[in-house]
């Protein structure tokens, strides 16, 4: 049925726009001219090896021990407290709490998963496991800051910015940099800081299903198609007659071009922004829940030449299991696990994932040590995260933390290492994308970071 | 490669090379500090095998197994052996192997002989600040840098067409123009005139009436007599007001506004005094000295209080006490930092913030310079203050208790949870719920108006209990901080006193003796400085005019920023503000005067092939509406707009009352769509000027939102007792656009309502309405 409604909806509007939508939306959108004042795209230093980001965010810091780093020695210790482990967090803990969840080695890599993701498992040998993430604050706010744009301090421009600065948009009527999250918190985590404001990310709410839903203003409640386009014809021959009598004036063109934008947009975004478009077994390989579809409606963007798409999981601080952890991993990772694989299967198929870099991970880990009796609290002194696709070796793990998973040890990778390999991948040397501002020049690595060639293909 | 020119120049050096200075800087004190220091310093009682690091001393002799490092052969020194992790037993750090850069980073360093500056114990140096290279330019040699030379005015330019001058600042324009082979732009017709004159002042455009009243008026002093009568109305202080709120990155609230650092109360009221400071024209260096001290100021009025906003309102970061000591010194040196950049910036054009971590590259500002002035910062605290006139010890107890709720309530917030925390803190956190519900209700007794500011008080973190950090605020003592090296907190230099920028003082900067020294500072600011701040000052109102400023850059001054396009220009207009008492109405009206300001905005072909940026300004730079403008422009059109001045704020799109832009709520975290949409600046740091982006998701809003149809209702409404259909188009023009409209607009108008009755079975004039408040014309300044 909803099928049903848009096609018809988009024949009317094609009979409406005089041929517009006969045209499909990309190449149609592709050919606009940009409706806005932006400057050229710096462009990648050397030749990309990706073209597109998909940050899947755990928002408050999963646990990496109970997920992708096992840690047999909490079961020899549980319970205990070896000085080893008395490393200041921000608040008091207890001793070793071991994991309840089995590993199993999958795949040819035989990487060990825990049993609460049987789908990563599944496509583990296009994971890049870095076992040995470290960050430098233990507390949400500033280090959420960190891995979103390299500073505690909120005020520098969110990765998803930079790339937009750095590469420009496919589709110059997508924004460059979406935000997919269920409600609109943290809207500063996708500032465009410094940067020119139309870096900034755009948020869609993800919860919803129907793109009015999902992009303010996006519906006219008091007209239909026809009415609006006789209300617009109206406002661009005003428009028209006053851009002569002023003798040419390049806001008021771009003001002209932009509203026709729009109108377009209301009827093409409801294409691109409804997953509900996609195939029943599509939509049921994803799942659902709202990560599911974000995941999903990731992939429509992606297709569609948008640059960088960062989804939350979930409103709030899912993620931060100060308490009854494991109660709320078994509830929690079901939904992630199957939303994420599916993403990369279908990515694959589609021949997407060679072009896409998909990063999955929070801000910190979690101790090995409890917390309230049940829960972790935050660690920033080792944690896991995972990259796929974008030119990235699958299959791997790279680095290590000790034997009860608390610090990385091994191969040590910074936030900074991460954001240097990302934007290698997309084709820049992070220490030459800078931006002029304040009387010297930022990156979004600050003076720090080094690219992990050993995880590149 | 640095490395390889390190290596050659080292050999045979008696004194250390300054490269080799910034080489251990960079790449060496860092690792040391971060890496090695925890277990081997000279402040530790027993560092770990005896070994101390934090000096050149401390390497040499080594620890227990021996030297840690032999100049000039990493093979031989055990430093590298343990960096290395190819030994069974040495390998440090404990917590994993360094990156082989930075493996050879000390394997070169050492190669070269080790170059060191530290002589002694870590406390004692001062790091690359004092001993190294010294700031991109030397003092002496910054001193004659062209934005801190002592203002004078300026000879009119010579000019072949002196008839087109009005004012002195149009010699300057004409000569710039003759010198490009440009002509200015014939001056623009009367209704442009008054409509720009109108917006730019006040913000609001004028009525019809307005319009064809002036068109009408021959008088000579006709066009003088409107611009006085424009800085006379209270619109204007609303208009320029809000400028200022830009630079002084004002909002209600804070980037995150956790448990320890609520919004503000009563935010609104630093808002208001600006606006009735701009209205009442106070002098800008008076304007700027109450924004730092207005309480200690001749002459001080308890309401003037509201003027510590400036600082009082500034963004502080959450302090999470269960936080180590020096992860709380580093938030609280960010916000330190936020009040350099936000001060050094906006009023001065000077990036002294760039100084924090290491003298400036470019500009002779050196790490001492801001520590100095930051010390001021850490020298008050934000506090409310009463603003009526009452005892002065009674004033002080009243703000302190206020200070008390809100820190404890912070606090208790914080650290509420008490599984998070350590149990012998418990009772304390139990207690602070009766003992803050109990201040709370003693302090709501006093029916006392309080206004965000400051007040003298050093600010100290404690981290002598373990398990909770405390911040230690000490009234009436201020705090000279030490250089922090790389701006690391842990890592503290010389201590540096209190003071002003060494390149605006005739020999040794001299040390603030009175109180935080936030008097002092301002003083020098409009004083030593002042030339320099009447420069950036003046430049940017003449950005606002015009829509591009004289200096590009208009918060950078230095080195790195742009020179001025008109030089003479600005030189000559900044000495006569400053000789006319820094009067803001005088600039003004100096300005919209000239024959530069008058010209049309109509692109000439010709001139915007050579010159398509218009930076000789051969004619007046037409722009879109800044979102206050245009909201306020549409509320006045459909007679909605409430003038009601001051007081709280509410929703950008409430229209309950629908107050003036001015009026809206500033969140720094949170700020409003609509606002974010029209690219109103996030205020967590100073923002130099305002970005333009013409966007669908803008026209989205003008084409969809519920706000913009209710307007279109609230217009059709004020027009609709006018039967005569042609008349009521009419009406609306005259309304929407102050103008009547073209035969082909009444046509357009008519034929769009027979259609639509043709639809609908009547006339919707509420649509008819809507498309004219999204026009072009009325988004639009020429």
């Amino acid at each position: 049925m909803p099928d049903d409604r848009i096609s018809t909806r988009r024949r009317f509007v094609e009979s409406l726009c005089g041929g517009f939508g006969s045209v499909g939306l990309a190449a149609m959108l592709r050919d606009q001219l940009p409706a806005n004042t932006a400057d050229r795209p710096v462009g990648p230093h050397f030749a990309p090896k990706a073209k597109h980001v998909i940050f899947l965010f755990m928002t408050g810091g999963p646990s990496h021990m109970d997920l992708f780093d096992p840690k047999p020695a909490l079961k020899t210790y549980a319970g205990q407290r070896p000085e080893s482990v008395d490393l200041r967090t921000e608040r008091m803990t207890g001793g070793l709490l071991p994991s309840p969840f089995e590993f199993h080695r999958h795949g040819q890599s035989g990487i060990e998963v825990s049993e609460l993701l049987p789908n990563l498992g599944g496509i583990v040998d296009d994971l890049c496991v870095i076992r040995s993430m470290y960050t430098f604050n233990p507390t949400h706010t500033p280090a959420r800051n960190l891995i979103h744009s390299g500073n505690i301090a909120a005020t520098r421009p969110s990765m998803g910015a930079w790339i937009s600065y750095g590469l420009g948009t496919e589709n110059r009527n997508l924004p460059g940099f979406v935000v997919l999250s269920p409600g609109a918190r943290g809207g500063d985590l996708w500032r465009a800081g410094f940067l020119p404001a139309e870096h900034q990310g755009t948020h869609f709410d993800n919860a919803e299903s129907d793109p009015e839903k999902m992009i303010r203003y996006l519906r006219n409640d008091k007209l239909d198609a026809r009415a609006q386009r006789r209300q617009l014809d109206l406002m661009q021959a005003l428009n028209r007659d006053h851009l002569d009598r002023t003798g040419g004036d390049a806001y008021l063109d771009a003001r002209i071009r932009a509203m026709e934008t729009a109108y377009r947009m209301q009827f093409e975004a409801l294409d691109v922004f409804d997953v509900r478009n996609e195939p029943a077994s599509v939509r049921d390989e994803y799942g659902e829940t709202p990560f599911a579809k974000g995941c999903l409606l990731a992939r429509r963007l992606v297709e569609e030449g948008v640059r960088y798409v960062h989804l939350y999981y979930g409103p709030g601080q899912p993620w931060d299991d100060h308490k009854t952890i494991n109660k709320n991993l078994r509830e929690r990772c079901p939904d992630m696990d199957r939303g994420s694989a599916a993403l990369i299967r279908d990515l694959k198929r589609r021949g997407l994932l060679d072009e896409t870099l998909v990063v999955w991970g929070g801000e910190f880990g979690r101790t090995p040590v409890s917390e309230a009796g049940d829960g972790r609290d935050h660690n920033p002194y080792g944690f896991t995260m995972w990259l796929a696709g974008g030119g990235v070796r699958g299959g791997l793990v790279h680095g290590a933390t000790d034997d009860f998973g608390f610090q990385a040890v091994e191969n040590r990778v910074s936030i900074h290492d991460l954001h240097a390999t990302v934007l290698n991948q997309l084709g820049f040397d992070h220490e030459r994308l800078t931006y002029r501002y304040a009387g010297r020049d930022f990156r979004l690595t600050d003076i720090h970071g080094t690219v992990l060639r050993e995880l590149l293909a | 490669m640095r490395a390889v020119a390190l290596l050659l120049g080292a050999a045979g050096l008696v004194t250390a090379q300054s490269s080799d200075i910034e080489f251990f800087e960079r790449r060496i004190r860092p690792i040391l500090v971060e890496q090695c220091e925890v277990c081997h310093s000279s402040r530790l009682a027993e560092p770990m095998g005896g070994l101390r690091v934090d000096s050149r001393e401390g390497l040499l002799a080594g620890g227990a197994s021996g030297p840690a490092i032999v100049p000039g052969s990493p093979d031989r020194s055990l430093l590298v052996k343990a960096l290395r992790y190819s030994d069974p037993v040495l390998k440090m750090p404990p917590s994993g192997k360094l990156h082989d850069r930075a493996v050879e980073d000390f394997m070169v360093w050492i190669a070269a002989g080790a170059t060191d500056p530290r002589t002694g114990p870590a406390q004692d140096v001062s790091g690359a600040a004092e001993e190294g290279s010294g700031p991109g330019t030397p003092i002496d040699e910054g001193r004659r840098w062209w934005a801190f030379q002592p203002l004078a005015e300026r000879l009119s330019a010579d000019v072949s067409d002196p008839d087109w001058t009005i004012r002195k600042s149009d010699t300057f324009v004409l000569a710039k123009l003759e010198q490009h082979g440009l002509r200015p732009s014939a001056e623009a017709d009367r209704r442009t005139l008054v409509r720009r004159a109108h917006l730019d002042l006040t913000g609001l455009p004028p009525r019809y009436d307005e319009i064809e009243g002036f068109a009408a008026d021959s008088s000579p002093n006709a066009y003088s007599d409107l611009i006085d009568r424009l800085l006379r109305s209270p619109r204007y202080g609303e208009r320029w007001g809000r400028y200022w709120l830009d630079v002084a990155r004002w909002a209600e609230d804070h980037p995150t506004s956790e448990a320890t650092n609520r919004p503000f109360a009563h935010a609104w009221r630093y808002r208001d005094w600006v606006v009735e400071a701009f209205n009442k024209d106070i002098p800008y260096d008076r304007f700027v000295r109450m924004q730092f001290a207005a309480d200690l100021l001749p002459g001080f009025e308890p309401s003037d209080m509201r003027a510590l906003g400036y600082l009082g309102n500034a963004p502080v970061y959450h302090k999470d006490r269960r936080l180590s000591r020096e992860v709380i010194e580093t938030i609280a040196s960010d916000d330190w930092d936020e009040r350099v950049d936000a001060v050094s910036r906006g009023l001065l054009g000077l990036t002294v913030a760039c100084a924090r971590c290491h003298d400036h590259k470019f500009d002779p500002i050196t790490a001492e310079d801001y520590h100095g002035l930051a010390g001021v910062f850490a020298s008050v605290w934000p506090v409310g203050r009463p603003m009526v006139a009452m005892d002065a010890k009674e004033a002080q107890r009243l703000t302190w208790e206020h200070e008390r709720l809100y820190r404890i309530k912070g606090v208790y917030g914080n650290l509420k949870d008490l599984d998070t925390v350590a149990e012998e803190l418990h009772a304390e956190i139990i207690a602070m719920k009766p003992e803050y519900e109990a201040l709370e209700k003693e302090l709501a007794k006093y029916d006392v108006p309080m206004t965000p500011a400051v007040i003298d008080c050093g600010v100290w973190v404690d981290g002598s209990t373990p398990t909770v950090t405390r911040m230690d605020l000490r009234p009436g003592e201020p705090r000279d901080l030490p250089v922090f090296i790389r701006g690391n907190v842990a890592n503290p230099g010389r201590t540096v006193p209190r003071r002003f920028l060494a390149v605006f003082e005739q020999g040794e900067p001299q040390a603030f003796v009175h109180g935080s020294g936030r008097l002092e500072l301002a003083k020098k600011i409009v004083g030593e400085a002042g030339p320099l701040a009447a420069r950036v000052w003046v430049n940017r109102v003449w950005g606002w005019h015009f829509g591009k400023h004289l200096v590009r850059t208009p918060s950078d001054f230095g080195t790195q920023g742009q020179k001025p396009t008109h030089p003479d220009l600005l030189e000559d207009l900044a000495a006569r503000f400053v000789a006319n008492g820094w009067s803001l109405k005088w600039l003004h009206r100096e300005i919209m005067l000239s024959a530069a300001y008058r010209q049309s905005s109509r692109l000439v072909e010709e001139f915007s092939k050579t010159d398509p940026t218009n930076r000789w300004i051969w004619r007046m730079q037409p722009r879109r509406l800044d979102v206050e403008a245009w909201r306020d422009s549409i509320l006045q059109a459909s007679g909605e707009l409430n003038l009601a001045m001051g007081g709280p704020s509410s929703a950008v799109d409430s229209v309950d009352p629908a107050r003036r832009s001015v009026y809206s709520t500033i969140s720094r975290g949170r700020l409003h769509p609509v606002l974010q949409l029209y690219d109103f600046p996030v205020a967590t740091q100073h923002t130099p000027q305002r970005q333009v982006t013409t966007t669908p998701l803008q026209q989205l809003f003008v084409l969809n939102s519920g706000w913009i149809q209710e307007r279109g209702r609230g217009l059709s409404k004020a027009v609709d007792g006018i039967a005569n259909r042609s008349e009521r188009v009419v009406a609306l023009y005259r309304r929407t656009l102050a103008r009547d409209p073209t035969d082909r607009e009444s046509e357009l108008a008519l034929e769009y309502l027979d259609a639509r009755r043709a639809e609908v079975g009547r006339e919707p004039w509420e649509e008819y309405a809507h498309s004219l408040l999204a026009t072009n014309e009325l988004s639009f300044l020429n």
